[in-house]
């Protein structure tokens, strides 16, 4: 068992370096006559910049190599890495949770009354089959540049990927449970509360993990059309420098925010769905 | 009595003097499908009076769970009457004196063993410390101990239908509606079961109607069998079970009046397999 997991581990590591090192020399290779056919001009840093010029263009950013200090530095600087990554962090965060809890209520509501569900359907398949993002030049049209669009943007990217699968979740209650617990004497609120909630909330969890990246792409997506501050607005203004490097420092702090994100959902789905075997060993 | 009951043994109920609690009278059900319509329930008729354990015993696809749905008030009827203690049974209305225990596996899976069984406490609004000792009396008795704490998928298929049936039984319900509640366990357990349920019921006389297509759980428990035919299910006899009680499960098989009676309802029984599978 450790064995295998340490022969993951490093075989992980060797992959990892071995990506790097192409990325870091690779382009460098063309130099030699007889290797050049061999070395794809997409390893250009031009393209995609190396590791050492990604890490430079972090220390500027970020402030930490300015020589007249972290502090003036970021004044100076409205849109540094800092601040960027808190506002898009913030808009993504509320993108998420209003687009969660606006997806799951309405995925209740319809999921348990088959009358609204018939009554609404035709309207959400007409929306669903809209491209979201085609809808953010739309939405900066309407809530402006600032980071109310970004927090719209995320939310109705969000909102649609939570929904169905909450309603999905509702519709698929074993209805003898219902049955069961209405014979215990539990109410319509009860039953809810103490069956389809619990029940369709592996469903809810199974969109949350997509709708923390959804949640991430709606709000870059939106500071790429207009934006004030952000990451996406970081990116934006490094490609009218083609600046690459800039480019994949924006990049990384996303993945690694991407990362811990992930992370945290999958703890809260793995002690709240404890009792489903495939969680057994992770609480 | 009901006037149908066929001719076969008399049925006399264990305590002839007490009132009726379940009375079913020219029941029907008739089920809309995509190809065309479905005649499930044919006219049935039976009583149960208090104290009772009743069998409803029938082939595969009879209409037994149909007709304890409708009692249940978890399915609507076409025509006929149901009442317990002389009120309708409305459908889709839960009367908090029964009891029911499904077919199918409906413990919550993401309760623990002791989360199910206390489950209608609790949405009682029972004090935590009074359902806690309750539970615990149940899940003893339940034979479960040690495994409160579980939740239902590392149990067995016998231990999750105890949690159901303690779930069911800790409500203290006066009339018990079971639908084959040990039909997927196998001989072993069942026999278990059917210890555990007898001592239980011995106890308590609840009033029981108690669904299965197995004659020697039905001998084994009732105190008379309602035996059904192949669908659409119709009433086609009554027969009183009288072996004293308390009764072993095992050795009570193992009796010659046991075996009399086993074989005499067997050929009735049948006759009634042998028209379900000639369709
Ligand atoms: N919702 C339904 N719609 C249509 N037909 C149904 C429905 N429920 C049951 N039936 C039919 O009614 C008949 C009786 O079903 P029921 O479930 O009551 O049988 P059963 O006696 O309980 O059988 P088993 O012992 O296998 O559980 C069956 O032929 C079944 O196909
Ligand atoms: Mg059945």
């Amino acid at each position: 068992m450790v064995g295998t997991k340490v022969k993951i581990l490093l075989w992980q590591l060797v992959i990892l370096a071995t990506a790097f090192c192409i990325w870091e020399w690779g382009y460098d290779l063309r130099k030699v006559a007889a290797l050049k056919p061999f070395v794809p001009s997409i390893l250009d840093p031009y393209f995609i910049s190396k590791p050492s010029a990604i890490w430079t263009s972090f220390l500027k950013l970020g402030c930490l190599s300015d020589p007249a200090g972290f502090i003036a530095c970021f004044d100076k600087n409205p849109n540094n890495l800092w601040l960027a990554t808190v506002v898009t962090l913030k808009n993504m965060w509320w993108g998420f949770v209003s687009g969660s809890v606006s997806g799951v209520l309405a995925g209740l509501i319809l999921g348990r009354s088959d009358y609204l569900a018939k009554i609404c359907e035709p309207y959400i398949v007409a929306m669903n089959s809209i491209p979201r993002i085609a809808l953010v030049p739309l939405i900066i049209l309407m809530f402006g540049l600032g980071d109310m669009s970004k927090v719209v943007t995320a939310w109705i990217v969000v909102f649609f990927v939570v929904f169905f699968n909450t309603f999905e979740g509702t519709r698929s209650v074993d209805r003898d449970q219902i049955a069961a617990a209405r014979l215990l004497g539990a109410s319509e609120l009860t039953v809810l509360r103490t069956v389809v909630i619990p029940s369709a909330l592996a469903w809810v969890f199974a969109s949350l993990t997509p709708a923390v990246s959804f949640a991430l792409i709606g709000v870059i997506v939106g500071e790429f059309i207009g934006a004030e501050r952000g990451l996406g607005k970081l990116i934006i203004e490094a490609e009218a420098r083609a600046n690459a490097a800039e480019m994949m420092v924006a990049i990384f702090i996303m993945m690694i925010v991407g990362i811990m994100l992930a992370f945290v959902v999958r703890r809260v789905q793995a002690y709240l769905l404890r009792w489903q075997p495939q969680f057994e060993r992770q609480v | 009595m009901s006037a149908t009951a066929g001719q076969g043994r008399p049925a006399v109920p264990e305590s002839a003097a007490s009132r009726t609690r379940i009375s079913v009278e020219g029941l029907d059900k008739l089920f809309k499908t995509a190809d065309g319509e479905l005649l499930a329930v044919d006219n049935v008729s039976f009583e149960v009076k208090q104290g009772e354990f009743v069998a409803l015993l029938g082939p595969s696809g009879c209409g037994k769970s149909t007709i304890l749905n409708m009692v249940a008030g978890l399915l609507p009827k076409t025509k006929g009457a149901i009442r317990i203690d002389g009120d309708d049974v409305v459908h889709g209305k839960i009367n908090p004196k029964v009891g029911y225990v499904f077919q199918r596996d409906t413990v919550f899976p993401w309760r623990t063993v002791e989360a199910n069984i206390g489950y209608g406490l609790e949405i009682a609004g029972m004090a935590k410390a009074e359902r806690a000792a309750k539970v615990k009396r149940a899940i003893e008795l339940a034979g479960l101990a040690g495994f409160d704490k579980n939740f239902p998928r590392m149990l067995s298929g016998g231990m999750r239908q105890r949690v159901a049936l303690m779930r069911t039984l800790i409500m203290e319900p006066e009339v018990l509606l079971m639908d084959e509640p040990f039909g997927a366990l196998d001989t072993h357990t069942k026999l278990e079961m059917h210890k555990t349920l007898l001592e239980i019921w011995e106890r308590e006389r609840q009033t029981v109607l108690f669904v299965t297509h197995d004659l020697g759980e039905a001998l084994t428990l009732s105190s008379r069998i309602i035996l059904l035919s192949a669908r659409p299910g119709r009433l086609k006899e009554d027969f009183a079970v009288t072996f004293a009680r308390p009764r072993d499960a095992v050795s009570l098989r193992e009796t010659a009046e046991f075996g009399e009676l086993y074989s005499h309802i067997w050929h009735s029984l049948g006759e009634e397999f042998r028209r379900t599978k000639a369709e």
